[in-house]
């Protein structure tokens, strides 16, 4: 202390030194704590893909990296687990889904946002209140419906509609949408409205292309959730004829056993679509839901 | 004449603008219809029909018209239900008490007196209608409940955490890092992957077997293999080991009536492991709304602090974590409807060893309706538990809710 308040100079560059040596001490830690959270984040895929490049005998010994890596592993578990069919399944339910569920979404969130009905803010209301209805209670009941136990429309059992149909609506992405389609200028309507364009025209010529970027997070969300399904396939598929990806892993992981390598395999083969979507596409993931999440 | 043609044209513009009026609503109706068709039949008609199926014997077919025999059987004594549904309102009249009740006059000491009584009395209520609804009850009755505390372990296990991990990420990540759009991205990788196939992962790291990661990471800390997913011994009894007994005998030895044993051991370790991944999936996403929300703060206030000599610590505690309230509530209210609801990663990482030690409620659900084919006693688990969903759901918004710092 005595030292420091002889001479002023001395006191500034020593502050400095010791403001930026703090600063960048600091930053370290911030670094090792970010790189500890990475690390724990990315460890179990690092597994995945090295465990399902080791041949049996290396998953058993204690291995971390493969010597050779065995890349048959991979059409192994293809063909063991009849991955093919179920691949299909998937991508065809998906993309279905999203069509679907795009068609439907965006015609009610223009309603909400831009046609004047009686009832439009209560229906809406309600509608937000469906996003609290857990899937836990609605399993059953859609379960009976699905055999043609309610609706005597047959049994859906093992068809595509059963996969595809209660999932074409979500509270969720017409909320999305909605917020995106208020903020389009209303001047936009009225010169559209001169030119003789009812509701149908305005929305194929002006809102959709306008809206391209929350179209594509509200794609991305609901090929991340078609992708995923894991319960209602299992219940409503007892033969593989539709049944999806998901399913099919965990038939295999019960058929399977210890033959890790091809269970590790067989879930990068799950895995490896969405993650090459989304990091073709995460700036849409994470700001579509940043800004979702935020105003929900 | 005059007044008659000078009143008639406005006459037909009012007519031409209220059947356009009549077109514009029949075309929002057109617009939202197939929307709420689908919302309709298989959000919102389900829960309806639940409440139906519930009043029947209903084994796969149909049977008898029951009444509330099923929630009979279910919750052993409905008054002991009742009683601890009370007990839960009760937590919201001392908490009225303790803030709201007195403030006219002021006299916060009354209303904090009162306030503690009241919680004190809501806690002897729901022990009461717990433990009536155990000792009168069925199996059913038991396996429910059992499974409803599993449920209340694994959302306090992996909830507060999940917010303290994520808030410290984000808000590290929020110091122009270089590279912070890298590190968001791998944190919220997890999030995004098919839980069946990160589960079938978990599932081997965390085997039995002793050459598992798990086994290998904790034996080089010096500590024994473990059994991870096929433990259905509870945590505490699997860490204190012989000294749990010795400890219980020094109990009984001073005169405590009281054992450490049953609920007080914790959840299973295989429940500590879906925790875990609880925790590991879900924490990138709350990093990902932190960190929107920390975009939300005006800079300005940070600055004012700066001026005012406040240092990174005291800027967190006082600025951040106020500011942030409304986006940690949303994110608590988000992961306990989904805690309640899990069911994927337990169905996929549940080992027969487990035996139901990981079995929450949801699962219980599913295989009272899959694999004991007792459609009714499932549709009214499932409506108990809605109902749960809802009260908790109030809860949180009427305490936590009313803590939250609104700018």
């Amino acid at each position: 202390m005595l030292n420091t308040q002889k001479t002023e100079p001395q006191v500034k560059t020593a502050k400095a030194f010791k403001e930026a040596y703090e600063f960048k001490w600091f930053h370290l830690i911030i670094y090792f704590i970010l790189l500890v959270g990475a690390f724990m984040s990315i460890m179990p895929f690092f597994y995945m893909v090295s465990t399902s490049l080791m041949t049996l005998g290396e998953t058993i010994n204690r291995q971390f990296l493969p010597k050779i890596p065995q890349w048959q592993n991979y059409a192994e578990a293809w063909t063991e687990a009849a991955f093919s069919r179920y691949f299909l399944n998937t991508v065809i339910i998906t993309s279905l889904t999203i069509i679907g569920l795009l068609c439907t979404s965006i015609l009610a969130a223009y309603a909400f946002a831009n046609i004047q009905f009686p009832g439009r803010e209560s229906l809406f209301m309600i509608l937000l209140a469906t996003m609290m209805i857990p899937g836990t209670v609605t399993f059953i009941p859609n379960f009976l419906m699905i055999r043609g136990e309610i609706i005597p429309w047959g049994s859906w059992m093992n068809t595509l509609q059963a996969l595809t149909i209660p999932f074409i609506a979500k509270a969720f992405a017409i909320f999305l949408l909605r917020q995106f389609f208020k903020g389009i200028p209303k001047e936009l309507w009225d010169a559209a409205q001169i030119d003789g364009a009812g509701h149908l025209r305005f929305l194929m010529a002006v809102v959709i292309p306008m809206s391209r970027p929350v179209i594509l997070t509200v794609t991305l969300f609901t090929f991340v959730d078609a992708w995923n399904e894991f319960i209602w396939p299992l219940l409503v598929t007892t033969t593989s004829t539709w049944r999806p990806l998901g399913v099919g892993l965990w038939s295999f992981v019960t058929e399977a056993g210890p033959q890790t390598h091809w269970l590790m395999a067989g879930s990068v083969i799950v895995i490896l679509p969405v993650l090459l979507v989304y990091f073709i596409t995460q700036k849409y993931f994470t700001e579509g839901i940043a800004t979702s999440g935020l105003k929900g | 004449m005059a007044v008659l043609s000078s009143s008639s044209p406005p006459k037909s513009k009012a007519k031409a603008v209220s059947s356009r009026k009549v077109r514009e609503w029949f075309t929002g109706y057109l617009f939202i219809l197939p929307a709420f068709l689908v919302i309709g039949i298989f959000g919102l008609f389900p829960i309806a029909y639940a409440v139906y199926m519930s009043l029947f014997r209903w084994r796969v077919r149909k049977g008898s018209f029951i009444g509330f025999d099923n929630y009979q059987q279910l919750l052993g004594n409905p008054w002991g239900a009742l009683v601890f549904l009370g007990g839960l309102l009760l937590i919201l009249l001392a908490h009225w008490l303790w803030t709201d009740a007195f403030k006219v006059n002021k006299s916060f000491r009354i209303g904090r007196l009162l306030g503690a009584i009241v919680l004190i009395a809501a806690g002897v209520f729901m022990s009461l209608g717990w433990t009536t609804m155990l000792t009168e009850g069925s199996r059913d009755t038991n396996d429910f409940l059992n499974a409803l505390v599993r449920t209340v372990f694994y959302a306090f296990g992996s909830i507060p955490l999940q917010i303290v991990f994520s808030l410290l990420l984000a808000s590290l990540l929020y110091q122009k890092i270089r590279g912070q759009e890298l590190f968001r991205m791998i944190f919220f990788l997890p999030y995004v992957m098919p839980v069946v196939a990160t589960s079938v992962v978990f599932r081997s790291i965390f085997s039995q077997r002793e050459e598992s990661i798990a086994n290998q990471v904790i034996t080089a800390l010096g500590l024994p293999a473990q059994r991870w997913l096929f433990e259905s011994k509870p945590i505490l009894q699997v860490m204190l080991g012989e000294r749990l007994t010795q400890f219980n005998s020094w109990l009984s030895q001073i005169g405590v009536s009281w054992q450490l044993e049953g609920l007080w051991l914790g959840p299973s370790l295989a429940l500590i492991v879906l925790i875990f991944f609880g925790i590991w999936t879900y924490s990138g996403y709350n990093v990902v709304i932190f960190l929107a929300g920390l975009g939300n703060i005006p800079k300005q206030l940070y600055e004012a602090a700066e001026i005012d000599g406040a240092n990174g610590v005291q800027k967190f505690w006082n600025i951040t974590v106020p500011l942030l309230s409304p986006v940690t509530f949303y994110l608590t209210v988000l992961g306990f409807i989904g805690a309640l609801q899990a069911f994927t990663q337990l169905y996929v990482m549940r080992q027969p060893f487990a035996r139901d030690s990981i079995d929450t409620a949801s699962v219980l659900i599913f295989d009272t309706f899959y694999k004991s084919n007792n459609f009714s006693l499932a549709a009214t688990q499932s409506i108990v538990l809605f109902v749960l969903i809802l009260a908790v759901t109030l809860l949180q918004n009427r305490i936590l809710g009313r803590r939250v710092f609104d700018a």
